[in-house]
């Protein structure tokens, strides 16, 4: 970038890759989800079918992470936890109200995106590392907490857990459309969609411009009027607000989400999916999040230990972080290659 | 209630805590990497100690094993990867060791089992002492010594020889310390080496106090951490403090009713948090990195 | 106008500005000094981000201790820096933007000033460009157009012409000198190249370790014996 700046000011020439404009971009994520959703709707069945829905919700957490990540260089190692937050929050919403289902995941997302705020804020005037830190220090502080008061299946009290027969559990249901697992799976591949453009947008317009100052150089930031720490607290509480609804998604797939299925190493593996896919790209997120689900359930399913998926996770790390552009960042590149050759031939 | 209990049990974790977080302050300071891998070399350490021990093998030999391959790795991971690493932000070097920390967990796992309850018994576990109506093993006098010895001669180290000036000339500003001839990769080698002693150290302590299991000795680096923060990531008494201190709360929490003893891992967590809220890390926006 | 009283700067056992008095009363002021006198401190006490131990800073009637610089900003105050801080992957339009997202009064009067700063430095054709693809100079122009945005008062910049050549020099000057009477603002200008100040500059003040050395209309000022002195006696 700055051999450019030595250059004699003669005219630029036409960049051999060009941006894909938003509306060819906005049809491209309904295009790519909805292609890949449509495949796995028609083939997969049971397991793979319950291992792709779970690998959606991932996504929606990658996003968040990558949210944080790429435009504000924050690194968010409580993603998980955030996701567990949500589902509870959903859980026990449900419980008191049975609201409709989309409800249910606005008020999961809301709840989780306020604690996310609430543990992000105080470390945002810290160095960056000191919240990675807090935040890990958080996703452990969670795993403890949730694997004692367990989440909500109805019973009475605050914490609503019944008995240890657990007979009186009451499974979350699934909104009345999407009962079925090939409609919920397509639900939830809707709002991820969804949930895609939400980042886009905000990516465009005001957030993501003082977000990409406030990257750059917080001072500069500070001298062209940005309020820095009212901007990234939006990103904590979209990024957090991401993370609950994946985490209602997930309640409603299950009906009802385990104490025991919130480890800290999970939050680093989202982390790790954030950089596999590359952060800097809707594609990124999808692709990050879609692996650090499939990766798991492949090791299931071909009866391979699945702390192999640590060691495997854990070594992409060290390589992931030599490549800024992950495979989502690569394959968008390729794509503004054939766009910017495109456009070069339409003009001549 | 008098508190001298549960001070008294919380000795040879806190000895273990800051061992550790000593450990991580010097390895901050020499290179300016957090290592998250810390405890599960510690873990790796214990592990091979145990299966030498396992096979019968004579347990000193265990110990040097399981302590000379963690000092071995961390070594080669500051050898090998963190250089490739140096010119990337702190926070980027961090996250890489968290990369290696789960590799390892997932190795570690993978081989020996997660769940699976086991102790490292040491020799010392035999005798004990009871100090304020609380029986402590000598393993846990030897631990709260050794840690004091190392911590103590580290410091003195840094202080008093040639080389200690320059590891803290590196930590100060490692561009003018490359330009004024203090050979970087030498010392960088050398903090890495110190981590993996100290770590290799620590994992056997701790799979002996607490458990030997992946899990518990991988994220022993999360209250580490927690002390580490507490001393501001650059003062050594101050790590050793705050790492004793992280241990005496978690006897403390264990020590209180079932419920609470749950959540004791969430102690240290709790505490560090507190205090950076509360007092701040001292550095603002703008402030060198 | 900007009056600064008694300000004192201290770090450590430091003082880069000691005690400095000065008004910035003309339409374009040059800021010069050697090498550690203190200008970007100065600079960086006015936008903000420097507290001082002593002293006051008045821009036309407000005091601006204690503001914040976002603050500072809303008051007026424009500012480029000596680093290279155009964000690569916005377009140059967007970059500007940027800042009218927090300065301009509305919708309409942002897309206004954007479309006016963009054309009044020269960049409407590359307007859709990414910083990455921009040269050195575009991104200087980019970071003036962001000063020009939302009624500025007093526009600081820290060395626009560092690294630019005889032709894009004389562009910069051609640009610097319409700024005050198109915009209706005044400039404070530092920079090392004293044929810039000299031809933009209309008053300079000298700093000198922290000190003001001397200040008055440029011409004299660089002519001063004592201002010669300071800048030989350290080279």
């Amino acid at each position: 970038m700055s051999e450019m700046s030595k250059a004699a000011p003669l005219p630029v020439m036409a960049p051999p890759r060009a941006e894909i404009p938003p509306r060819l971009r906005a049809i491209s994520i309904v295009a790519v989800v909805g292609a890949v959703s449509v495949v796995i709707a028609l083939t997969c069945g049971g397991y793979w079918l319950s291992n792709f829905t779970q690998a959606y919700c991932m996504a929606l957490a990658v996003l968040g992470c990558a949210l944080l990540y790429g435009q504000l260089g924050l690194v968010s190692l409580c993603q998980w936890a955030l996701v567990g937050v949500g589902g509870w929050v959903s859980l026990r919403f449900y419980h008191y109200v049975h609201p409709p289902f989309v409800l249910t995941i606005l008020v999961g997302g809301i709840g989780a995106s306020v604690i996310g705020m609430i543990w992000g804020l105080p470390a945002l005037r810290m160095r960056g590392l000191y919240l990675a830190l807090v935040t890990l220090m958080l996703a452990g502080a969670f795993q403890s907490l949730v694997t004692v008061i367990s989440f909500p299946v109805g019973g009475p009290g605050f914490l609503g857990q019944v008995g240890a027969s657990g007979n009186d559990r009451i499974n979350m249901a699934r909104p009345f459309f999407a009962s079925s697992d090939t409609a919920y799976f397509l639900f939830v591949a809707v709002v991820t969609v969804l949930c895609i453009f939400l980042v886009e947008i905000h990516r465009r317009s005001k957030p993501g411009r003082a977000w990409a100052l406030i990257r750059k150089n917080e001072q500069m930031a500070a001298a062209s009027g940005v309020r820095i720490v009212f901007y990234k607290a939006w990103a904590f509480a979209l990024s957090g607000f991401l993370a609950g609804v994946a985490g209602a998604l997930l309640a409603g797939l299950f009906g009802q989400l385990d104490g025991s299925a919130f480890p800290t190493t999970t939050s680093i593996v989202i982390f790790i999916g954030t950089l596999l896919g590359g952060y800097d790209v809707w594609l990124g997120a999808f692709l990050g999040g879609v692996l650090t689900r499939f990766i798991p359930a492949l090791l299931i399913d071909l009866n391979v230990n699945t702390n192999a998926g640590f060691m495997i996770f854990g070594a992409a790390l060290l390589f992931a972080l030599r490549d800024p552009l992950g495979l989502g960042g690569q394959l968008t590149l390729l794509a503004e290659r054939l766009y910017g050759k495109f456009q070069a031939q339409r003009a001549s | 209630m008098s508190l001298l209990p549960f001070i008294a049990s919380g000795i040879g974790l806190g000895a273990v805590y800051a061992l550790a977080s000593v450990g991580l302050v010097i390895l901050y300071r020499a290179s300016g990497t957090l290592n998250f891998a810390f405890g599960a070399f510690g873990g790796v350490s214990a592990f091979l100690a145990w299966q030498l021990g396992d096979w019968d093998i004579p347990a000193p030999i265990g110990w040097i094993v399981g302590i000379a391959v963690s000092t071995a790795l961390a070594y080669g991971y500051g050898r090998l990867f963190a250089p490739r690493l140096a010119h990337r932000d702190r926070v980027v070097r961090a996250v890489a060791t968290l990369g290696l920390a789960l590799f390892l967990f997932g190795g570690m796992a993978l081989y020996w089992g997660i769940g699976v309850a086991r102790r490292l018994v040491l020799p010392t576990d035999l005798s004990f002492v009871v100090l304020f109506g609380v029986r402590l093993s000598y393993t846990r006098l030897i631990a709260l010594g050794l840690s004091l010895a190392m911590a103590g001669g580290v410091g003195l180290f840094l202080s008093r020889t040639r080389i200690g000036l320059a590891m803290r000339a590196l930590a100060s500003d490692r561009h003018i310390s490359a330009a004024i001839g203090v050979r970087v990769t030498q010392i960088d080698s050398l903090a890495w080496l110190v981590n993996g002693l100290f770590a290799g150290i620590a994992g056997i302590l701790l799979a002996n106090i607490s458990r030997l299991d992946a899990g518990t000795l991988t994220f022993l680096v999360i209250p580490a951490i927690a002390a580490a923060i507490m001393a501001r990531l650059s003062s050594l008494p101050g790590a050793f403090i705050g790492g004793m201190v992280a241990g005496m709360i978690e006897a403390l929490l264990i020590a209180s009713s079932p419920e609470i003893a749950n959540l004791r891992s969430a102690g240290p967590y709790i505490a560090a948090l507190l205090f950076l809220m509360i007092v701040g890390t001292g550095q603002g926006v703008g402030a060198r990195e | 106008m900007i009056k600064i009283d008694a300000l004192t700067v201290q770090f450590g056992g430091i003082k880069p500005l000691d005690a400095l008095e000065a008004e910035f009363s003309a339409t374009i002021c040059g800021l010069i000094g050697p090498n550690g006198a203190g200008k970007t401190t100065l600079l960086n006490v006015l936008s903000g981000f420097v507290r001082p131990v002593e002293g006051s800073i008045v821009l036309n009637d407000a005091a601006l201790l204690g503001l914040s610089p976002q603050r500072r900003v809303s008051l007026g105050l424009r500012r480029t820096f000596q680093q290279e801080l155009v964000v690569d992957e916005l377009t140059a339009m967007e970059n500007i933007q940027a800042i009218a997202d927090h300065v301009s009064a509305d919708h309409a009067s942002a897309r206004r000033e954007v479309a006016t700063a963009l054309d009044f430095v020269g960049l409407s054709a590359r307007r859709s460009m990414l910083g990455r693809q921009l040269n050195l100079f575009d991104r200087r122009r980019v970071e003036i157009a962001k000063t020009l945005i939302g009624r500025p008062k007093v526009i600081l910049m820290d060395e626009p012409g560092a690294g630019l050549n005889e032709v894009e020099t004389e562009e910069l000057r051609r640009l610097l000198i319409q700024i005050p009477s198109a915009f209706d603002t005044q400039l404070v200008l530092i920079d090392h190249d004293a044929d810039l100040i000299a031809s933009v500059c209309v008053e300079t003040l000298v700093l000198d370790f922290g000190k003001r050395l001397a200040m008055g209309p440029t011409r004299a000022v660089l002519d001063d014996p004592v201002v010669r002195r300071a800048y030989l006696g350290r080279e």
